[in-house]
């Protein structure tokens, strides 16, 4: 039985599959399997994957489309590793990616969730110069609640105890128990990762360095911040109930938050007004991000008004000078 | 043969779940063959200044960081005399929730157990936890699920109906009385009542959950535990966390259908035929209060073999720590 299980959704995805199964064959650790989860393709992406059986470390697992939660909860239910990491089919993994997780599980037995930062690419695959490096140990509820440290669906790698502590099996469901809860179409991470910070005593912590190389999809960036944010509104409204003195403590911060990256989004996509609209709820909510990072919020600020009022091109023009070292995008939800 | 002197050591003798354990340890009659109990309440500050004459010392203490120089100095007054832990409080629902930073706690658990001959868990689920941390020596670790006299709820007639959901316990979010007031709040059946046993600091909080509606009433604290059952009829506990749960066991013994949290101690309810409510969710306690109050039947099982299984184990305990040439020649 291979020590490590990689959890690959994918769901029409023929153009960027190969690389992120390159990428994990490739990697350094060497006893693991590659799960590929195909989601109810209609292009080519199951006959990549059955050309990728030819290795003995690949399996396919098909299905009728369950969306991203379901892919990884069938995927969790096929793996066979005592670590089980997930990574989506446009990202890719550093090849040592594999050996730092499952060293950092091996050595700190109290950690239920290993993670690592990582480098945005772009479209092509090519570097943007942009990367999330979340803050990677002493991490509470309140700070996955408020930063979501993990960031990305292809950073984490879990020990199989601790998904196992959070499954559970929906009346409806016959086949599998759920980790990640399929009802959500967005927010699926989050409420994962919140859910194991506040219902077990695993801990999450990450490794040094940017692992995995995250692709910024930049076509349908935001696809709908309003559904977004509604999406985040009920993982917390599903989560309260477990602490409701946490929610009261904290949930203004991380709603601060949740807005201001919902209007970076909104900045990205050209959406000035809403991205207006988005940073004055955010300071509505809390000034918590203003204490704590006063610069990305204010240009956040600056770069929502000036695509107000002068529209995208000096936006545009700002950000392609300050990829090099600029303010640090992020995914909260 | 000569008589055991067992000392129990308690800090907090606030009346709840753990004076009633001790109650019953004190007063027991299996538990009084051989073995004299007694209860000795220590300071929350200074737990002993001289040494206790005992052959056994049983600590019912809170572990903490600011009381673990005193459980220390407890070990070196009595390097011969048997020393136990009951661990009440911690759990790992207990811990997800309230402490922020596990890693330090697990160290803290870890050193103060360490100084036990034995550790008890008052529940398999929270055994289980201890063992899977690595928090307690497998050896050195029991379980012994918390235990009241219980002839007085097994000799309450069976409910006729389902009509009083009843929430046994103190008025403080780790009973998770919110949820179940928002649960039963959505029920439309007007004969249905929700009675709220108990007192604590969430009190007006739940009053204002519980807005208007009626068939919502806080009973205050009632006192005698078996009197509450029989008002009963169907008993709810979402709690947050539990190292055992008493109220299930008294629930069983009585014969209320049984609905729970599956957290903790309270998943060895579940074994014994209580019904999970998954998800944690309003909607969640919604359904399953409507099913539970549906239920024509309970299966009559009133937990017959708690009280002998656990004057059992502690006697065990006791034989295998106090008097071990005596135990083997027996």
């Amino acid at each position: 039985m291979p020590k490590a299980s990689i959890v690959v959704p994918a769901f029409n995805v023929a153009a960027t599959l190969p690389a992120t199964l390159n990428a994990l064959l490739a990697q350094t650790f060497d006893d693991f399997e590659v799960i590929i989860v195909d989601d109810g393709s209609s292009d080519s992406t199951v006959a990549i994957a059955e050309h990728y059986l030819n290795d003995p470390r690949v399996r396919l697992v098909r299905q009728p489309n369950r969306g991203l939660a379901g892919a990884r909860n069938s995927g969790i239910a096929a793996a066979q590793g005592d670590c089980i990491g997930f990574c989506d089919a446009d990202d890719l993994w550093e090849p040592e990616k594999l050996a730092a997780h499952v060293a950092h599980l091996d050595q700190n037995p109290l950690v239920g969730l290993s993670f690592s930062g990582s480098a945005l690419i772009d479209d092509a695959g090519h570097l943007t110069g942009l990367a999330q490096r979340p803050r990677l140990s002493g991490i509470t509820s309140a700070h996955v609640f408020q930063r979501n440290p993990v960031g990305n669906g292809s950073a984490a790698v879990m020990r199989r105890a601790a998904q196992r502590a959070l499954a559970w099996r929906p009346g409806f469901e016959t086949e599998r128990d759920w980790v990640f809860d399929e009802t959500f179409r967005q927010s699926e991470d989050i409420e994962c990762w919140l859910r194991l910070s506040l219902t077990t005593d695993w801990t999450i912590e990450g490794v040094p360095g940017l692992l995995t190389r995250y692709r910024i999809n930049n076509a349908g960036l935001s696809a709908g911040v309003d559904r977004q944010y509604a999406s985040w509104q009920r993982m917390v409204a599903k989560l309260r109930p477990l602490a409701p003195a946490f929610f009261a403590t904290h949930e203004p911060a991380a709603r601060a938050y949740q807005l201001r990256y919902l209007a970076r989004r909104a900045i990205s996509d050209g959406k000035g007004d809403q991205a207006v609209q988005l940073m004055r709820q955010s300071l509505r909510a809390s000034l918590r991000p203003c204490l704590r990072e006063p610069l990305k919020t204010g240009s956040t600020l600056a770069a929502a008004g000036m695509l107000a009022a002068f529209g995208p091109r000096p936006i545009a023009w700002a950000s392609r000078i300050a990829a090099g070292r600029g303010p640090k995008p992020e995914r909260n939800g | 043969m000569t008589e055991q002197l067992i000392v129990h050591l308690v800090d907090d003798v606030t009346p709840g779940g753990v004076m009633r354990v001790l109650d019953h340890i004190l007063t027991a009659p299996d538990l009084r063959r051989g073995a004299r109990h007694i209860l000795r309440r220590v300071d929350r500050v200074r737990v002993v200044s001289r040494r206790i004459e005992a052959d056994m010392i049983v600590s019912h203490l809170s572990v903490n960081w600011r009381g673990l120089p005193h459980l220390i100095a407890l070990r070196a007054m009595h390097p011969d005399v048997p020393l136990l832990h009951v661990e009440h409080s911690y759990t790992q629902a207990f811990t997800a929730l309230n402490v922020p930073h596990k890693g330090r706690f697990h160290t803290l658990l870890r050193v103060a157990y360490a100084l036990f001959d034995r550790v008890v868990a008052v529940s398999r689920a929270q055994g289980d936890w201890l063992a899977q941390r690595g928090l307690v020596d497998p050896d050195a670790l029991r379980v012994i699920p918390s235990c009241v006299a219980l002839e007085r709820f097994r000799a309450l007639p069976a409910p006729a109906s389902r009509r009083v959901i009843g929430a046994i316990g103190r008025l403080h979010r780790q009973k998770g009385f919110d949820t179940l007031i928002e649960a039963f709040r959505a029920l439309p059946d007007p004969d249905l009542e929700l009675h709220l046993h108990g007192d604590g600091p969430d009190r007006d909080l739940l009053r204002d959950l519980a807005g208007g509606d009626r068939r919502i009433r806080f009973r205050g604290h009632g006192g005698d535990p078996a009197a509450i059952m029989a008002e009963v009829d169907v008993v709810a506990m979402p709690s947050r966390w539990e190292a055992y749960g008493l109220v299930a066991l008294e629930a069983r013994a009585a014969c209320r259908p049984l609905i729970v949290a599956p957290v903790d101690g309270l998943r060895d309810h579940i074994a014994a035929g209580a019904t999970p409510v998954r998800g944690g969710g309003v909607a969640a306690w919604s359904t399953a209060l409507r099913t539970a109050t549906a239920a024509p039947s309970t299966p009559d099982a009133r937990a017959p073999e708690a009280e002998a299984a656990f004057a059992d184990a502690w006697q065990q305990l006791i034989g295998e720590l106090v008097a071990p040439s005596r135990a083997a020649a027996a």
